[in-house]
């Protein structure tokens, strides 16, 4: 088992790190604290006693090869993979202090807080743009105009899309490009305000003009949001994250600075891995 | 450094042929590095001529190391040990031409020298040049063999280098006024003690260099380098 208390962090996050330690005596607490995690899908362990500390307002990525744990990791952060039949969840994954996993925790109140872009860009195919927005904002009982018109804009802002759709917000979502539905998407997950943003190869299926934005957006975004991003392309990871987790076979092998792990890895599995000499 | 396979072969072959080319460089270095102090002792101008006129190749064979290793960057975008052994290598192959440039020097400060070296000032230069070429010997090998300690002992020995040079230098000085008729040819011998004192350092580099690449541990600046 590895356990990983929270790492040095790169620069812009040690700043924020300084900053939240001005005004608490107290070190931050980490936005998730993971220990002995294991996940099971009926017989087949998925993930594997685990234990992880996740600052918050960082960018931590999560590398892995295909069918290591690494999306399952991820979606047990919002229970998500609850929605997978015959799941089941052992040991303990504490976010802001409180246990995700306790009786009475609602789940939909869960993945309100920690929301979620997936790999393909998913906008509700019968809404506009402006509806795909504001919906989980309706969904949460919102009904007040102004209120929703404001977060559309601030949420379409943040998503870098306001200056590309703020004339055509009556058009329906999937008249966008590929680029713009994922941007879209993250606008959609913000909207609602969540503390956390978990992103599952967010720009797998799209071209390197729209990877760069949504890269671009994801490091402006991490000011105010925890972000835990699953990649599978290495460079994307050393380019956006503070901190990257390598998992192997359900187990997180290493986890540290993404300087420390893409120059001097501890474990000789992770450099295998991330200079193409696995398997 | 991992020793298994990449998955794509065609870089473990272009990486191999980089580091062949730096150790070829080295090489050459070296053998330049021994001709200049063959000017030394036997005064050939023809030498001179050839050991000056050999710099183009290692020059040539810098900017060829040079563009492969931003050529392999930018193909593979490698990390860890593959990104460090690149950058190595190019850090390397400059401190090489370098060396070559002193090597350049000391002949070109041998066609001034008359014929009649002092014996005894020439074995003190002969000292300082055993010392500097082992250390390039060394650091090369130490890149070579990824070996930290042998690296290591090359920085150690770049003190022992200082000392020499600084201990000629008061010898020479001090024959000046014994022999002012010769005060040039002592002034010559002065500027190779100072070239091989720089060969030491940039002997040095390469051994923090290798260093680098083995462990990823920068040691450069550092008062406790040992």
């Amino acid at each position: 088992m590895i356990k990983s208390s929270i790492p040095l962090i790169k620069p812009v996050a040690v700043e924020r790190a300084k900053l939240a330690m001005q005004s608490t005596d107290s070190p931050p607490r980490p936005a998730f604290e993971v220990s002995n995690l294991s996940i099971w899908y009926g017989e087949k362990a998925a993930i594997q006693d685990v234990t992880i500390d996740i600052p918050a307002k960082t960018i931590t990525a999560i590398i892995g090869p295909s069918g290591c744990g690494k999306s399952t990791f991820l979606r047990c952060l919002n229970r998500m993979h609850e929605l997978v039949p015959r799941t089941r969840v052992e040991g303990k994954v504490l976010f802001q202090g409180e246990d995700l996993y306790s009786s009475g925790i609602d789940p939909a109140l869960v993945r309100r807080r920690i929301g979620m872009v997936f790999q393909k860009s998913n906008p509700f195919p019968t809404m506009s743009i402006a509806e795909n927005v504001i919906v989980g904002l309706k969904l949460n009982g919102v009904r007040n105009r102004r209120l929703l018109d404001e977060r559309l804009e601030k949420s379409l802002r943040m998503a870098a899309l306001w200056d590309e759709v703020k004339d055509d917000l009556h058009k329906p979502g999937m008249s966008l490009s590929g680029g713009q539905q994922q941007r879209l998407c993250i606008a959609r997950a913000i909207a609602v305000e969540p503390e956390v943003l978990l992103m599952d190869e967010p720009a797998s299926a799209l071209d390197p003009i729209a990877t760069m934005k949504v890269e671009e957006l994801i490091h402006e975004l991490s000011a105010n949001y925890t972000i835990v991003i699953v990649t599978h392309n290495m460079q994307q990871a050393s380019r956006v994250s503070d901190l990257t987790a390598f998992f192997y076979v359900g187990k997180l092998i290493e986890f540290d600075e993404t300087t420390q792990i893409f120059t001097k890895p501890k474990e000789t599995k992770t450099e295998d891995y991330i200079t193409g000499r696995f398997g | 450094m991992s020793s298994s396979k990449h998955i794509l072969s065609t870089f473990d072959e272009a990486l191999e042929g980089l580091r062949g080319e730096l150790l070829m460089m080295a090489s050459l270095t070296e053998k330049n590095l021994r001709n200049a102090m063959k000017c030394l002792s036997n005064r050939d101008s023809n030498l001179c001529s050839a050991t000056i006129a050999d710099e183009t190749e290692i020059d040539e064979l810098e900017k060829s190391i040079d563009a492969e290793g931003v050529e392999l960057l930018r193909r593979f975008q490698p990390v860890a040990s593959d990104l460090r052994q690149i950058v190595s290598i190019i850090k390397i192959c400059s401190n090489l031409e370098r060396i070559a440039d002193q090597a350049v020097n000391i002949a070109k400060r041998c066609r001034k020298l008359s014929r009649d070296p002092n014996p005894g000032d020439a074995k003190q230069i002969d000292a300082m040049f055993a010392q500097s070429l082992g250390m390039v010997q060394d650091s090369i090998s130490a890149y070579r063999a990824a070996d930290v300690s042998l690296a290591r002992s090359v920085l150690e020995r770049d003190k022992v280098l200082d000392q020499m040079n600084h201990d000629l230098a008061a010898t020479l000085t001090a024959t000046m006024g014994l022999a002012p008729e010769r005060i040039t040819d002592y002034l010559n011998l002065l500027f190779i003690a100072r070239h091989l004192e720089r060969v030491g350092d940039h002997a040095e580099n390469i051994a923090e260099d290798a260093i680098y690449a083995a462990s990823a541990e920068d040691v450069r600046h550092s008062k406790v380098q040992a």
